[in-house]
């Protein structure tokens, strides 16, 4: 126990230290207490922005940390929503059928991740092939599902329904609590904490430390003994997994799915989250995705139609001229650690990692 | 029989043209400077923006399309001026770089031209073999495409810019020692690139409804089409990736349809890189010792 | 005696490597005993590094085969070499800077489930290196040479039974380099395999028992560093001058 804890308070994040995790103790008893003073409505707007966190999570993990850049994530994050969406639909009859939706939401993106990242992995193709490889994955998937409109395209009794997706999807229940509204809140919020916690952790034991080997030098790291490409698959399997969380959280959050969840501008918004936030701190990106995404929120709903170019703008801003990403640089900045106690670590991610 | 071998021969024709029209401007710009242009689809829909602006302002169709050549061409070059080449030698940067200007460019045409711009229509009628009827204009974007690889050839062996990219793709270092001016080079290649992608863009779009969002179709085949070819020769890469592919689209198209074509050669894709991850164009420096001895 | 006569511990038959139109190794036949020191030496450009990167399996030849513990793993890709016992380490440094020292010795040690290491050759390297000190440092704040030495350390932790060194010493001051010299010998009269590709001729002399001498791709002479160093033909190929070995 004592070790984990001392594997929590490593240094490959932002922030250590008694302060640090005061501080944070406090966010996520604010977060918990939410509900107590917020509507229903804007509960579940929270919980939206709150549900991308394990994806981008899961990037960051692998670009940031490990250097690899995927483009495809929500090709998992669908791969799960739609497979929920089928087996609990198909069993919601029974009591553990939701359950078993989410288990095999988790497995398929899982599985999937596997067959598609041994073909990429194992060949040790240069570094630009995997953006661009799942990427494809992300848009045929898109288009595939974008097909599936007529009648035949069903599996049990659920039908895949084309372009405008897949509606009515059951809310997941476990024991007699089924997950929607309050319930549906407090679950996102505990699964983004406890994912949080798991990676860091993980970044900071020993796999982790492989992949940041991988990512600054990956001969040396070969030449070490290690499998490269069994460390870049088991990376790029956890963080589709991690996509996977999300996708299972967005059809509980509007029990609906369409393929325009996994298309070409969804694709760019994990990367953008990871980017403008620092991909190399989990904790720098779980703040921009939160922020990014209440931003777009904000601006789509008050009918600004130029959240993507504004989201975009900011992405070629922060590529050029703070590539380490905002949050990190901010967390990072002396003057402002002299203004809060709390410890930052030198961290591993510069410019010129993973890039 | 001959009606049936010549419409299978077209339909060969004009996939492995679509693919090399959708992906020769991107293979120019990976072949120079290992960068992958993300916006590569949005300079083809500035390329078709172009020629329908021009085409509904009388120009003729064949110079409305010189002109969407040059006009994303310099748009490219000020664009790599601008924002690219701070990024050599950080390709993954680069390629998230061109995302975001992908987005604005896809989103800020939504916002300023509408969701349509004015069709071109397809010109040249058809022609009919047996029950088949084939469009003289995609017999012409076949012939257009020889034009085009032999146009590159000249140019790379056969001009002095051609001669110093040449060096410059195999060894910037002494190029640059040399007296080469590499900068110069890379900002004419990436214009050169993004000019190709406008032309190709333009060239298709009587074929296709021009929209903000119209780069995407092309995105996955330009992507395929560049990782099966590599970047190690352009011309060899494009051209060999492109008849390669399209010899496994053609019959999967014709069998199942034109997305389960596409799928086929995402798989192709997987399976080539396992075998050839630099791509077809690697083949050459393999075989050349080979013929050397 | 470090040397017995049984099977060489990494052999080489026939490595060869050709790039376009240049031959970088031309049929290398090569042997290391278990305890033996060679020291590889060539001019610059006689394939020293595609040697090196041909036995730990960086690139794969175009023709030969190499052996390591009589196993022929020329097929292997090199972290299975490296798990069967090489160690090596590289010309220009490769630690992991992000990494402390005792983070990037960590790396190092749990490379594969094996835990039957034997790490004695490592013990004594890192405390004759004394890089304890700097255990909690991270890496990129270390001075070059004990860059260096942490490199070793690593490339030791696993207990090989043949180390690669590619210039171990380059960049050292004639001092850290004479050091470097005397642990390695240790290591070597402990029963470690070694072979060192290097240019410093006094390092050279004072650790190798035998050296190899590398010319335009070929084995131009080997025998023992005395007899091979003193020769014309060697001298005039690193002036430029001799073409073919002198009988």
């Amino acid at each position: 126990m004592m070790r984990l804890l001392r594997l929590l308070n490593g240094p490959h994040d932002l922030g250590q230290g008694r302060a640090f995790w005061s501080g944070m103790a406090l966010l996520a008893a604010a977060f918990l207490a939410y509900p107590a003073i917020a509507s229903s409505f804007a509960a579940s707007n929270v919980a939206y922005y709150l549900l991308n966190i394990p994806m981008a999570l899961g990037l960051s993990l692998l670009w940031g940390y490990g250097g690899v850049l995927s483009f495809g994530q929500v090709a998992f994050y669908g791969i799960a929503g739609y497979t929920y969406g089928i087996v609990a639909g198909n069993f919601q009859d029974f009591a553990w059928g939701t359950a078993a939706g989410a288990v095999a939401a988790l497995l398929a993106a899982g599985l999937s991740a596997a067959a598609f990242g041994y073909f990429v992995f194992y060949a040790r193709v240069a570094a630009w092939i995997v953006p661009i490889l799942t990427l494809v994955l992300a848009l045929l998937l898109s288009t595939f599902l974008g097909l599936t409109a007529g009648y035949q395209w069903r599996v049990g009794g659920i039908q895949l329904g084309g372009y405008n997706g897949m509606t009515g999807i059951p809310a997941l229940q476990i024991g007699g609590v089924t997950f929607q509204d309050y319930a549906f809140f407090y679950l996102v919020a505990v699964v983004v904490a406890a994912c949080y916690i798991a990676l860091r952790v993980w970044v900071n034991a020993h796999r982790g430390q492989v992949l940041m080997a991988i990512r600054e030098d990956v001969l040396r790291t070969e030449l070490l003994g290690y499998d490269v490409r069994l460390e870049q698959l088991r990376a790029f399997v956890l963080a589709s997994v991690l996509a996977g969380v999300s996708g299972l959280l967005y059809v509980q959050w509007g029990n609906y799915i369409t393929p325009s969840a996994i298309g070409l501008q969804q694709a760019a918004l994990p990367v953008i989250w990871v980017a403008v936030g620092g991909r190399d701190s989990l904790l720098a990106v779980a703040i921009s995705t939160f922020l990014l995404n209440q931003l777009s929120y904000v601006l789509s709903s008050s009918g600004n139609q130029s959240a993507l170019v504004i989201v975009g703008g900011l992405l070629v801003a922060v590529m050029m001229f703070a590539p380490e990403g905002i949050i990190v640089g901010l967390g990072r900045a002396r003057w402002l650690r002299a203004l809060a106690p709390w410890r930052s670590a030198v961290g591993p991610g510069r410019p010129g990692h993973g890039e | 029989m001959l009606p049936e071998l010549t419409s299978v021969l077209y339909q060969f024709g004009t996939n492995a043209a679509f693919l090399l029209l959708s992906a020769l401007g991107l293979i120019v710009i990976l072949g120079m400077m290992n960068i992958i242009n993300l916006a590569h689809g949005e300079f083809m829909m500035l390329g078709a923006y172009a020629a329908s602006f021009a085409v509904h302002r009388g120009i003729p169709f064949p110079l409305a399309i010189i002109a969407a050549f040059f006009a994303t061409g310099l748009f490219g070059i000020v664009l790599e001026r601008l924002v690219i080449r701070r990024f050599y030698g950080r390709e993954l940067g680069a390629l998230v770089t061109t995302w975001g200007i992908s987005l604005i460019l896809a989103q800020g045409a939504l916002l300023l031209f509408g969701p349509y711009m004015p069709p071109i229509p397809i010109p040249g009628g058809a022609v009919s073999v047996g029950v088949y009827s084939f469009s003289v204009y995609w017999l012409i974007l076949i012939g257009i495409c020889v034009v085009l690889v032999a146009g590159l050839t000249l140019v790379y062996r056969a001009t002095p810019f051609g001669l110093q990219a040449r060096a410059t793709m195999q060894n910037p270092t002494i190029a640059r020692s040399l007296g080469i001016r590499t900068g110069r080079i890379y900002m004419l290649t990436f214009g050169l690139g993004a000019g190709l992608a406008g032309l190709s863009g333009a060239l298709l779009a009587p074929t296709t409804s021009i929209a903000p969002y119209m780069g995407q179709q092309f995105v996955a085949p330009a992507f395929i089409t560049v990782v099966v070819g590599g970047g190690a020769n352009v011309i060899a890469g494009a051209v060999g990736s492109s008849t390669f592919l399209s010899l496994i689209e053609t019959p999967v198209s014709l069998a199942l349809g034109t997305f389960y074509g596409t799928m086929a050669l995402l798989v192709m894709a997987l399976l080539i890189i396992r075998v050839l991850p630099a791509g077809i164009s690697s083949l050459g420096a393999r075989l050349r010792p080979a013929i050397a001895r | 005696m470090a040397s017995d006569a049984a099977e060489p511990v990494l052999r080489a038959e026939g490595l060869s490597k050709r790039f376009g139109g240049v031959v970088a190794s031309d049929g290398i036949d090569f042997g290391l005993r278990r305890g033996e020191m060679r020291c590889v030496i060539g001019p610059n450009g006689a394939g020293k590094s595609t040697f090196f990167a041909l036995l730990c399996g960086i690139l794969p030849p175009d023709a030969g085969r190499v052996f390591l513990k009589g196993r022929d793993v020329t097929h292997l890709p090199a972290f299975r070499r490296v798990r069967m016992g090489l160690g090596l380490t590289f010309q220009t440094n490769r630690a992991f800077h992000a990494l402390t020292v005792a983070e990037n010795l960590e790396t190092a040690r749990r490379a594969s489930a094996r835990s039957d290491a034997d790490d004695a050759h490592f013990r004594a390297a890192y405390a004759a290196f004394d890089l304890a000190a700097s255990a909690r440092r991270p890496a990129r704040e270390l001075p070059h040479h004990q860059l260096q030495w942490l490199e070793i350390c690593m490339a030791l932790r696993r207990g090989p039974d043949v180390l690669l060194l590619d210039e171990p010493t380059a960049g050292m001051s004639p001092g850290e380099t004479m050091f470097t010299a005397d642990v390695l010998k240790t290591l070597s009269r402990d029963g470690l395999a070694l072979i060192v590709v290097e240019h410093d001729v006094a390092f050279v002399r004072k650790v190798a028992e035998t050296v190899t001498v590398l010319h335009q791709g070929a084995v131009f002479a080997e025998g023992p560093v005395e007899a091979v160093t003193r020769r014309e033909d060697v001298r005039q190929i690193y002036l430029g001058r001799a073409r073919e070995p002198a009988t």
